[in-house]
């Protein structure tokens, strides 16, 4: 297990280290500079001495293996640079916004599994009825509503129809617990709504797979209640498709918390990423992209440890 | 050498019986079924857009903006007076270009790529699935934005940036197949025979490595046409005064409470386009995989 685990923690750095070269060459193969592209977007910069001044402030002027170099180094020790719009520190911008991603985050969580998981399961015990059909259907209707559409549909049927939550915007935890969660629920939901049909189709065919071996059908001939086949003997290996499903996910939830902090105007972290797309900030958006590839690899680190826990093949393997 | 023979030996995939049963599994399939419904209608909209639409999609009438549905404008009319339903019409066009040849492009490089890698194996191999792993680091959808915004928006970066940031699905897929496949005793009845590796890998091992392929394309394509629509929708894909269903939704999203139909209607084409191709992906799985018919839909 040490040996399995030693081996995923080098390949992730591995990835790691080819993902920060692609970041970071990602600025540099614009046409002219990062400084100049800032300039076009920004007139007061647009000045060859300021560009200048630009350039050595960044350390554009020097080797691009040292500048590569400095940035990475820079980015461990949370020198992340400043947002060439607001002239904010990269770092402390992501900090302040970290608390509403997560927010958003855990509240996927809890409707993707609570919808996810029981209709699954529920559909997989129903096999080949009308529920099942209409089960499996409402899970790929979920998995194709497009983000964005689904927030308008929402925020038209709920905020101004029904005036039951509010369209946007955000109030911490803290300063009112009630507003908090309104506001959050539209959103939570519209991100949990994919995965939700993703879990349900893999729990049920996997559930199904598992349900038709043979130490299942020893488990209930030596008289085990139903419960305990599921339980002690199904629910495990069962899990295993799930939980790949789970950690490939992961990469849509993110792009999709993008769009729903842009859509329902959340001050977190995937709004701070589009507004830096759209203001091309190339400080903010290396950063961006950086933390988000660094979270999927710790993802998938977690989903192998899972696995290492779920399936004692790959421990030996 | 005694080619006759190893053709009876050798499967090419061509065959004619086979096609036919995917055809039959795929209209008995009510799901697929469906999904081919809606992908013809779409396809239909986008080749008579001219003759469908009621309007030209460029008439401005400056006099009668944002009006809720009218006999004379079905769906209305957006925020300089044009006739919405026949924008929507006129949007099927450019969604449905991106979608095709982006997936297209992806797919003929991805498969390339994965069946060099899982029939040659090492440093190809190797360099190839890094690569891939790399971009799976990055969400397709975050990095289409940046890419865009760093190329420019315009239908030709869109489809670059899309193909681009998508190859890698295939490519994983493509190799899988192949190296389940090339251990089958017919490779090694190729290799026998003399074949060239060229031959054996577009004559025997592609054709017969090709079906998760073709359901992934389904299911792809109406992924490309949603991360289209949610580039244009964010102002960096494609540009006025062409019509696109991700720009009507951009603007209609910002009157929704007056005509809420106007970013709905565009939004629900967008929904069919993604829900037909999934349908029919999900189909197409089940009629081409034998080990799944009969058994109801598995996953």
């Amino acid at each position: 297990m040490k040996r399995y685990l030693a081996k995923r923690l080098l390949y992730a750095l591995l990835i790691l280290f080819l993902v920060s070269i692609l970041i970071f060459s990602i600025a540099r193969l614009l046409p002219g500079d990062p400084i100049q592209a800032a300039a076009m977007m920004n007139m007061d910069l647009a000045n060859e001495e300021i560009m200048d001044d630009l350039r050595s402030q960044f350390g554009l002027d020097r080797p691009v293996v040292l500048q590569y170099g400095v940035w990475v180094k820079d980015f461990f020790v949370g020198e992340w640079g400043t947002s060439f719009g607001s002239g904010e520190p990269v770092f402390e911008m992501f900090l302040r916004r970290l608390p509403v991603t997560l927010e958003l985050f855990a509240g996927y969580v809890f409707w993707s599994f609570l919808i996810g998981f029981p209709l699954g399961v529920i559909s997989a015990f129903k096999r080949n009825t009308v529920l099942d059909a209409a089960i499996t259907s409402t899970a790929i209707v979920g998995i194709s509503v497009p983000v964005i559409w689904e927030a308008i549909v929402l925020i038209y049927l709920f905020s101004v129809h029904f005036q039951i939550f509010p369209p946007s915007g955000y109030v911490p935890f803290s300063e009112n617990s009630m507003e908090n969660v309104l506001c959050m629920i539209m959103p939570t939901f519209v991100l949990g709504t994919h995965s939700a049909g993703m879990y349900m189709r893999y729990v049920r065919s996997s559930l199904l797979e598992v349900l038709g071996q043979d130490y299942i059908r020893t488990a209930r001939a030596k008289g085990l209640k139903e419960m305990a086949v599921i339980m002690r003997h199904a629910a495990k290996p069962a899990m295993i498709p799930v939980v790949t499903v789970i950690g490939i996910d992961w990469g849509y939830v993110i792009s999709g918390s993008f769009l729903v902090e842009y859509m329902f105007a959340l001050p977190g972290f995937g709004r701070m990423g589009i507004d830096a797309i759209a203001a091309r900030d190339y400080p903010v958006i290396q950063a961006t992209l950086l933390i988000v590839a660094l979270f999927i690899l710790m993802v998938n680190l977690a989903v192998d440890l899972l696995y290492g826990y779920l399936d004692p093949r790959v421990r030996v393997k | 050498m005694n080619t006759k023979n190893t053709a009876l030996l050798i499967p090419s995939g061509k065959s004619r019986s086979r096609r036919k049963n995917v055809v039959f599994a795929i209209l008995a399939h009510k799901m697929a079924l469906v999904g081919v419904v809606i992908i013809v209608s779409l396809i239909c909209m986008a080749v008579f857009a001219p003759f469908l639409a009621p309007h030209d999609p460029n008439d401005q009438d400056l006099y009668r903006v944002l009006e809720g549905p009218t006999w004379e404008h079905l769906l209305g009319t957006d925020d300089v007076g044009r006739d919405l339903l026949s924008r929507v019409i006129f949007g099927a066009r450019i969604s449905l270009i991106i979608g095709i040849v982006s997936t297209f492009l992806s797919a003929l490089m991805g498969s390339l790529l994965g069946l060099i890698a899982g029939y040659k194996g090492g440093v190809a191999d190797m360099v190839i699935m890094r690569i891939t792993d790399t971009f799976m680091c990055l969400p397709v959808m975050v990095m289409l934005l940046v890419i865009v915004a760093v190329l420019g928006p315009g239908v030709e970066n869109i489809i670059i940036a899309i193909s681009v940031l998508t190859w890698t699905t295939f490519a994983r897929i493509m190799r899988g197949q192949v190296l389940y496949v090339r251990e089958l005793p017919y490779i090694e009845a190729a290799h026998a025979d003399g074949a060239s590796e060229l031959r054996i890998m577009f004559k025997n091992i592609l054709p017969n490595a090709i079906s998760p392929i073709i359901v992934a394309i389904s299911i792809m394509l109406g992924r490309h046409i949603m991360l289209e629509s949610i580039a244009t929708f964010l102002g960096l894909g494609v540009q006025p005064p062409t019509p696109t269903w991700g720009k009507a939704l951009r603007v209609g999203y910002s009157y929704l409470e007056i005509v809420p139909l106007y970013s709905i209607a565009p939004g629900l084409m967008i929904t069919l386009a993604v829900l037909g191709f999934n349908f029919l992906g999900d189909g197409l799985r089940d009629a081409l995989d034998p080990r799944l018919r009969g058994e109801g839909r598995k996953i």
